[in-house]
């Protein structure tokens, strides 16, 4: 029998670490603000004073601990061509249904494998005609407890790969995938990599691709300019996405070190550039102060640092030179698409057939960007129709159907 | 009501607790790791900051640099009003020449720049040379830079500090004057011939060569003579370095002209963070200037000492681009007092020339073959050789300001 690498993975933060933490909150040095600055000029001081305070003294670290132990984490040595081995973090959950539906799930950025919480009980539940699945959820490469790539060019293909690996050193040689922002957009690169063969279908909750050139997709762009509701809010969200929403973005995806060195050295700091995505990305989620506490911890005590999750931004538009879709291409793995109204891009619903052939759509009315977190339990509805019986993608992986 | 404050001597003078609390924060310094090989191409490089951060916990004077800030730099405080946004106690450096006729100028600093890049220039146009112009020089620290308070509310823009701006020359005793400034130094010397040319400010000379194609609307001619001409190697040079900052070099000016508070937390919190943020555009933006590391510390320092803090700096971009919403230097009306520009080889923003004379009346432009951004700190030489041309005998801003041409 082959030896694996996979180990149980206990989180166990060093006691050096968190005394760090600590003194860094107690010399804390926090900025003054405008008057009825509100969120016009980005997080409130009110809001990250307190949390600060609350990071200080109260929040207990060891808790969070306890309850993220309750879930079944691994790492794993996963071989990437051209950037040797990598140790992969991820949670495995197997459904008691043995014929569930493999799934990886996909975090993106400022998320994590965290993520998953909320609405892996739904998916690996047994409950009469609904699918079960048997779920993994990744911590992407520099995020969570996966170990970061050395060198640069750690792109598309090598997520791809890294995924691909995990899911066939699990036993799962075929499966389906979901994912949301990053998940999103590393979805189009498993699915054209390794699409048919091992990955049968995906679903993204994000809905998002290039904007369709006249030249490419003609009647597509004229799509955004009819007079509907959906064409308007299209529009609304490009625009305002584009003013007001991508400072983040270009920094991270043009000079993610330089941004890294206060990410990394600075709680406040890591805690305002990740709350302030927590907050206006979601729709009116009631986040607790733990709740955010535990959020930003996970990145401040990542394995490999809060700088190091910044470099997809780069790494997958070539420093900005290229939109995240480089190198992937239409495939006709089966796809489904959940909207939810807060996402931060809402483009007309006829973009998703550039992108795949859309089997199945979703449309809410509440949730926003992290949908798994803050809606779950219409996530985990959403892929259960998708995958269920009588359902588009139902049958998609061979003698795992999700039913025994 | 409080009467204004005068004007007070300012010795700058940070309290040992602040310096206390620098240390100790750079004694707990945690720096991220970097990728193989990766140079500057993803940010400033882990060994510089390293190098500077281990130099300013242990090495760097500040109360030396302090001296010598003081020593060459005379600084005063002084109130002034600016409408709807009561009193700033604003900070500045003022020299006068030995000169009586001297000719009053502003020099007007960006970000992330200060009054100290005012020291180099300071002796040069301040010196009594046979057959040269003298000047009489104020620098000041910005509302919400260096030592000067910080608007508390938002809406501070082009029109308020050009009422500063020209409330505080006033106050100096200058009613007529000049202006020089570089990156918002620009916009600002651009708003203060906007709203005062010819009443207060006569001239004015920018090392930062922005501005809006001229539209057709607006200058025919110019539309016209735009579009016909081909543009020089120079130009096209200098278009193309432009859109490389606007395409990979302005990740900073997007996030904090929309979330300047957000990024505002790590500047003002981590001395790691504000270094690497400034470090970076030192580097990036000068041409070959072989920076040393107490000079890069002694300049984020400033920074980090600032009487408003580090995030309140960061706030000008917000407020001059209505949160990038429009172009800062669609603030500036075209005026006919005599504008010159210094042209600075490695510059980020380098329009097409016929461009600049959508601002104003260009009678002056002077091409470098050196320096960048940071034209008074780089090539101060040249840069007030450029101000003397242009404003002393023989120049096209000659005599602008009455009864001060610069000459006994």
């Amino acid at each position: 029998m082959a030896t694996t690498t996979e180990r149980p993975f206990t989180l166990s933060v060093p006691p050096a670490e968190l005394e760090l933490l600590q003194k860094k909150l107690e010399l804390v040095r926090l900025p003054d603000e405008l008057e009825n600055a509100g969120w016009d000029y980005g997080a409130p001081l009110s809001d990250i004073r307190r949390l600060v305070a609350r990071w200080r003294d109260g929040f207990d670290w060891h808790k969070s601990e306890t309850e993220i132990n309750k879930l079944p984490m691994f790492t794993r040595d996963i071989d990437v061509d051209g950037f040797g081995t990598l140790n992969i973090h991820y949670v495995h959950q197997k459904s008691a249904v043995k014929n569930a539906i493999p799934l990886l799930f996909v975090h993106g950025w400022p998320g994590h494998f965290l993520e998953v919480k909320n609405v892996l009980p739904h998916l690996t539940a047994i409950s009469g005609d609904r699918p079960s699945f048997h779920v993994v959820a990744i911590s992407l490469p520099g995020f969570g407890f996966s170990e970061a790539p050395k060198k640069s060019g750690f792109a598309g293909r090598q997520y791809a790969n890294v995924f691909n690996k995990l899911m066939l050193s699990l036993g799962y040689e075929e499966y389906v995938y979901q994912g949301g922002d990053w998940g999103h957009m590393l979805g189009a690169h498993v699915v054209y990599h390794y699409g048919h063969k091992h990955l049968k279908a995906w679903h993204s909750n994000m809905p998002f691709y290039r904007r369709p050139t006249l030249f490419s997709n003609p009647l597509l762009t004229l799509e955004e300019h009819l007079p509907t509701q959906a064409a308007r809010v299209a529009v609304e969200k490009l625009t305002h996405w584009r003013q007001k929403g991508i400072g983040y973005y270009t920094e991270h995806a043009t000079k993610p070190q330089t941004i890294g060195y206060g990410l990394s050295d600075s709680p406040a700091g890591l805690l305002s550039w990740i709350y302030e995505k927590l907050v206006s990305w979601s729709d009116q989620y009631p986040w607790t102060d733990d709740e955010v506490l535990e959020w930003i911890s996970i990145y401040w005590f990542s394995r490999a640092g809060p700088a190091a999750s910044i470099r997809i931004y780069y790494e997958m538009t070539g420093g900005n030179t290229h939109d995240t879709f480089e190198g992937t291409a239409r495939t006709t793995v089966p796809l489904g698409i959940s909207y939810f109204p807060g996402e931060l891009l809402l483009p007309p619903k006829s973009w998703m057939q550039m992108v795949g052939k859309v089997v199945f759509e979703s449309e809410h009315d509440k949730g926003g960007h992290f949908a798994a977190y803050e809606q779950p339990e219409k996530l985990a509805d959403d892929l259960r129709r998708m995958f269920g019986r009588g359902g588009p993608a139902f049958g998609v992986v061979h003698g795992h159907e999700g039913y025994d | 009501m409080i009467a204004p404050a005068a004007e007070q001597p300012f010795a700058l003078f940070v309290p040992d607790p602040d310096l206390a609390l620098l240390r100790e924060k750079l004694a707990l310094a945690r720096l991220p790791d970097e990728l193989d090989g990766a140079g500057w191409d993803y940010g400033v490089p882990l060994a510089d900051v390293r190098r500077l951060v281990a130099r300013w916990r242990d090495g760097f004077d500040w109360r030396a640099a302090e001296e010598a800030i003081n020593r060459d730099l005379p600084q005063f405080t002084r109130d002034v009003e600016v409408e709807g946004f009561g009193t700033l106690n604003v900070h500045y450096v003022h020299r006068r020449s030995a000169r009586e006729n001297a000719v009053p100028l502003l020099f007007v600093h960006g970000w992330p720049g200060s009054f100290l890049e005012v020291r180099k220039l300071l002796p040069l146009l301040t010196a009594d040379v046979p057959d040269q112009p003298s000047f009489h020089v104020v620098a000041l620290s910005l509302p919400g830079f260096g030592f000067s308070e910080a608007p508390k509310k938002g809406g501070f823009v082009h029109k308020q500090y050009g009422e500063l701006a020209n409330k505080l020359m006033i106050s100096l005793g200058y009613d007529a004057y000049v202006v020089q400034g570089g990156d918002w130094g620009h916009y600002i010397a651009g708003s203060l011939a906007t709203y005062y040319a010819h009443t207060h400010v006569k001239g004015w000379l920018s090392n930062y060569p922005h501005a809006q194609p001229p539209k057709l609307s607006k200058s025919p001619w110019l539309w016209l003579t735009d579009l016909v001409t081909p543009y020089s190697e120079r130009e096209k040079e200098g278009w193309a370095r432009t859109k490389e900052f606007r395409a990979r070099g302005s990740g900073y000016s997007h996030e904090q002209a929309t979330q300047p508070q957000t990024v505002g937390y790590s500047l003002g919190d981590s001395p790691v963070g504000l270094l690497g943020w400034i470090y970076e555009k030192l580097v990036r933006w000068t041409n070959g200037y072989r920076w040393e590391d107490d000079e890069v510390l002694e300049w984020v320092s400033v920074y980090w000492f600032s009487r408003a803090g580090p995030a309140a700096s960061v706030r000008i971009y917000l407020e001059m681009t209505n949160r990038f919403e429009r172009r800062a230097v669609d603030g500036i009306e075209w005026t006919s007092i005599p504008l010159g520009f210094s042209l600075f080889a490695k510059e980020l923003n380098q329009v097409p020339r016929k461009w600049l004379r959508t601002l104003g009346n260009v009678v002056f432009e002077s091409e470098h073959e050196h320096g960048g951004h940071f034209a008074a700190h780089e090539e101060p030489e040249a840069l007030a050789s450029d101000i003397r041309r242009m404003f002393g005998k023989g120049g096209p801003g000659f005599g602008v300001v009455p009864g001060k041409d610069g000459y006994v």
